[in-house]
């Protein structure tokens, strides 16, 4: 019982499988983050003939990628999408998978977000002369980029969390790895180890996470409380709204 | 081909009693989920709100083990560690105290969030009756922040019914396991897991409108 042999080994196994998780997650929560915000923006097109045919897309894409558990999501773009000609593996269909959930979710927080602002904001902008992008980029989004982002991080560690259920398509990733290790410990030498690779499992996710949990937490704490943070230019005394006329 | 041989061709309506199966089995787990969820939530969020020594910081610990863990860790820690220490759980038992324990934790803090939110005038309207204080936590507080938390409440009981899909994992005849394994020996993938997303779609739906109608009921606004 005594011997710690294993112990080495292992953790050199479980650490190739936890590099893999980082890779995914990394992947996804990039494309999640990138692909959400610039859908969630268009989510909030005025309206108009072509923007309520875009809007009426992109709603049905959040309600369906919001809706699906998000291991149905991972089964389907892994088990159907052959089907429909597209073969992937199983490493690219779960950052596919995990960036459908998490840009959904992303959508639906920058549309908050946005919602949040004062119309005052939308009308004083326009009636400056600023058309729609202009006034989003510019008055819009830089106020309402502050209250996305502790949602945002809470998220991103469920993002993180999700990267396990690739283990179930066969990506061989943290999860996989380990219970590689305790099938073959207990095959090999009749204990598993379970307990401890699994806790250490645990504790590997818990020490990513933890930090940023904490990190949302203290941010939606005080949203209002730091001064809105003054662009370059109005450090430089250039003015920050330029006459449209000039 | 007449539509009713076409209709008898499609595997959902073959394997239809297999599938029923699988759906009552995801509905059983997520229903015991989010019942025993609640009740957990709710004992956690008490013991914070009157502050018990002790126990208030285990339930700390609970929370944020949970919650900064993958469920699917958990439940594999659960069937796979148990048995070591010479407990053996059922699937299905698994399942169920893996999902009570990960809604239970984020439902101390929706209750938290929700008991928290209680104005002070009601409780110190209680105290000036001669209220105790856990007179007036469960006579006050509960009744008031409950209602509160409703909305954070549906979220978790959703997530929950999500959830229930990975105990696939450990084996759990569930729907998506019961899909899985059909399309596997059938080969009938495209039309199973459309099919399986449709019930997802259509299974959040009737718990959210079912929600919001107990919340046009019973949620009360801010300002309360």
């Amino acid at each position: 019982m005594n011997d710690f042999s294993w112990i080495g080994p292992t953790l050199k196994l479980v650490a190739s499988g936890a590099l893999q998780t980082i890779v995914i997650a990394v992947a996804s929560v990039v494309i999640a983050v990138v692909l959400g915000v610039i859908l969630g923006v268009l989510l909030c097109l005025p309206a108009g003939r072509w923007n309520n045919a875009v809007r009426w897309a992109l709603t049905l894409y959040l309600q369906l990628f919001r809706g699906l558990p998000v291991l149905v999501t991972l089964f389907i773009v892994f088990f159907v999408s052959p089907s429909l000609g597209l073969d992937l593996a199983s490493t690219p269909a779960a950052i596919a998978a995990l960036s459908l959930w998490g840009s959904a979710n992303v959508m639906e927080v920058v549309r908050g977000a946005v919602r949040s602002i004062p119309t005052a904001q939308f009308e004083a902008a326009t009636a400056l002369g600023f058309k729609w992008a202009a006034v989003m980029r510019l008055v819009v989004l830089p106020q309402a980029s502050r209250r996305m982002i502790p949602p945002v991080v809470n998220l991103i560690v469920d993002l993180i969390q999700a990267t396990t259920l690739a283990s179930l398509i066969g990506v061989v990733e943290v999860l996989q790895r380990s219970r590689q290790a305790v099938e073959y410990y207990q095959l090999s030498a009749g204990d598993g180890h379970a307990a401890p690779i699994f806790a250490g499992v645990l504790l590997f996710f818990f020490v990513i996470c933890y930090p940023l949990t904490v990190l949302a937490r203290r941010m939606e704490r005080r949203p209002s409380r730091e001064a809105p943070r003054s662009s370059k230019r109005a450090r430089t005394g250039r003015p920050v709204v330029e006459p449209s006329g000039a | 081909m007449t539509s009713a041989t076409a209709l008898r061709d499609l595997a959902v309506i073959e394997y239809a009693d297999v599938l029923w199966a699988g759906f009552l089995m995801t509905l059983k787990i997520s229903a015991i989920g989010i019942v025993g969820s609640l009740i957990v939530g709710l004992i956690g969020a008490a013991i914070g709100e009157l502050r018990i020594p002790v126990l208030r910081q285990a339930v700390r610990i609970y929370v944020e083990a949970i919650r900064n863990t993958p469920l699917l860790v958990q439940v594999f820690t659960l069937f796979f560690v148990l048995p070591t220490l010479g407990i053996t759980l059922s699937p299905f038992v698994v399942g169920c105290i893996a999902l009570v324990a990960w809604g239970g934790a984020y439902n101390v803090e929706n209750f938290r969030a929700g008991l928290g939110a209680v104005a002070h005038r009601y409780l110190e309207g209680a105290w000036a009756l001669g209220f105790s204080r856990t007179r007036t936590f469960l006579s006050i507080t509960v009744p008031i922040g409950a209602r509160l938390s409703l909305p954070g409440l549906t979220n978790t009981m959703i997530s929950i019914l999500k959830n229930s899909a990975l105990m696939l994992g450990i084996g759990l005849a569930e729907l998506t396991f019961t899909v899985q394994k059909l399309s596997a020996e059938t080969f009938r993938t495209v039309e199973l897991f459309v099919v399986l997303g449709i019930v997802y779609l259509a299974l959040v739906l009737v718990l959210s409108s079912v929600m919001h109608l107990i919340g046009r009921r019973y949620a009360l606004g801010a300002g309360v």
